[in-house]
């Protein structure tokens, strides 16, 4: 479970959330703090006031994997082999174990053709998904994936989602603009102005935004 | 005024794509799946990538613009009126186009990367090019800003516009139909006539074909009324 109490950063104001353990989405325009949000959630940015904790602790103390809204932003290594392998080798694994865990991930993924490539050739969409590969492999507890979904053809999506089940977190908060994936989240948090408008289940959250854009076709009267 | 592709070929190791075709003023969509080459012939068709092998031809083309698929690679200056600038265009006007009024003086990486994408596509869209190449314009906008930037490239059919996405929901009013299938762009036709032969029609375009419906065009407004058919 997810608790944001009291919080504060730049505009975003969030006196109390609480996000059940599952898969929840964010969604919102642009610049009402989502994106700060999630940052928080990571560990990478700071309150100015009040906090976040995940299951009871800060975000310090847990597994986070993080895709960043900017694919290249995510990216240390120049090989996608490498990129996969980094989290794995940052905790020293055994090579095998490593070797094994790279391999099959790739081929989860569809991307087992890539894994020689250099990096800078491959396309926005690869480096998402090599970017959610090197996020998933370590096994989080929370997964944190920020507008992954943009550079994603539809195929490709569905490839990711089942790397996004295959890595065993218990929490997974996204943020998207695809108001067709966020509706298929357990949890729904409405980001207005850097203020919860609403959250809760997808109908409850949408039905507080009839009439707007962010309901998707199959939820609307039409 | 024609944009000419002659047996263009691009080769990375193993990896390849080829594109033939004319594209004459007005709108193209072209989809197709991640990694096909997409951007790759963005860059060609603008001019700032060579092909490995064939000739672009640019008749009557005399200014040309690419708008990146990362907006954060066009930013060159360091406040937002000095980025506007560098297009040659008043800050004041592509700040209020953006819905970024009275911020000329902040740093372009401080906006959102929905904010930038918006503020880059206003500069952009304030001077006249006879070509335009948008490589996924939508990504990172939120809905109504998705609606009002397919709106905007709709508007600029007397050019020569193409629009590389994997957008699903809010797509311009579209002239011709084009699909990057196994490294290859095919010409699938006019829309609406091209619609049934699309591979990577969006989810919504998919369940009105499969229910017999062919939308007038691809906009939000052409699928709602398709649903509403669809629905009875």
């Amino acid at each position: 479970m997810i608790i944001a109490r009291n919080l504060a950063l730049r505009k975003l104001c969030i006196p109390e959330l609480v996000i059940p353990t599952g898969s929840a989405a964010l969604i919102g325009p642009n610049g009402s703090g989502k994106t700060t949000f999630l940052r928080i959630l990571a560990g990478v940015l700071s309150p100015e006031k009040g906090f976040v904790s995940i299951n009871g602790r800060p975000p310090g103390e847990l597994r986070i994997g993080f895709v960043n809204e900017y694919p290249d932003r995510n990216l240390l290594f120049s090989r996608v082999l490498d990129e996969i392998a980094a989290p794995l080798r940052f905790t020293r694994a055994p090579c095998d174990e490593i070797s094994r865990k790279v391999k099959l991930a790739s081929e989860r993924a569809g991307l087992s053709h890539l894994t020689n490539r250099r990096i800078h050739t491959l396309s926005g969409g690869e480096k998402t998904l090599v970017a959610l590969l090197a996020a998933t492999i370590h096994a989080p507890g929370l997964l944190i994936l920020d507008e992954f979904d943009s550079h994603l053809d539809d195929q490709s999506l569905e490839a990711a989602e089942q790397v996004i089940s295959a890595s065993g977190a218990a929490s997974v908060l996204r943020c998207t603009q695809n108001m067709d994936v966020a509706s298929r989240s357990g949890t729904l948090v409405a980001l207005f102005g850097g203020k919860v408008r609403a959250s809760g289940n997808p109908g409850e959250v949408f039905s507080t935004l009839s009439g707007t854009c962010y309901v998707p076709f199959g939820w609307r009267d039409e | 005024m024609k944009l000419i592709l002659d047996r263009i070929r691009v080769e990375r190791g193993e990896w390849h794509c080829s594109a033939e075709g004319t594209f004459l003023p007005g709108i193209h969509l072209i989809t197709g799946r991640v990694g096909s080459g997409k951007t790759t012939l963005a860059g060609i068709m603008a001019g700032v990538m060579d092909p490995s092998s064939g000739e672009i031809l640019r008749e009557g083309i005399s200014s040309c613009m690419l708008c990146q698929q990362y907006p954060e690679y066009h930013v060159t200056g360091s406040t937002l009126a000095k980025e506007a600038e560098s297009y040659g265009i008043v800050a004041k006007n592509a700040l209020e186009t953006a819905g970024l009024p009275g911020r000329g003086d902040d740093d372009p990486f401080s906006l959102s990367r929905g904010e930038l994408r918006r503020f880059q596509i206003a500069c952009l869209s304030l001077r006249d090019w006879d070509l335009i190449v948008f490589d996924e314009p939508f990504s990172a906008l939120d809905c109504q800003g998705k609606q009002k930037e397919s709106q905007r490239i709709s508007a600029l059919s007397s050019r020569i516009v193409v629009v590389f996405t994997h957008e699903q929901r809010y797509l311009p009013k579209t002239d011709y139909l084009w699909e990057m299938r196994e490294g290859v762009l095919n010409y699938l036709g006019t829309v609406p006539e091209a619609i049934p032969f699309w591979d990577t029609a969006p989810v919504h375009v998919r369940m009105l074909l499969e229910n017999g419906i062919i939308p007038a065009n691809l906009t939000e407004e052409d699928i709602r009324e398709g649903l509403c058919r669809m629905r009875g």
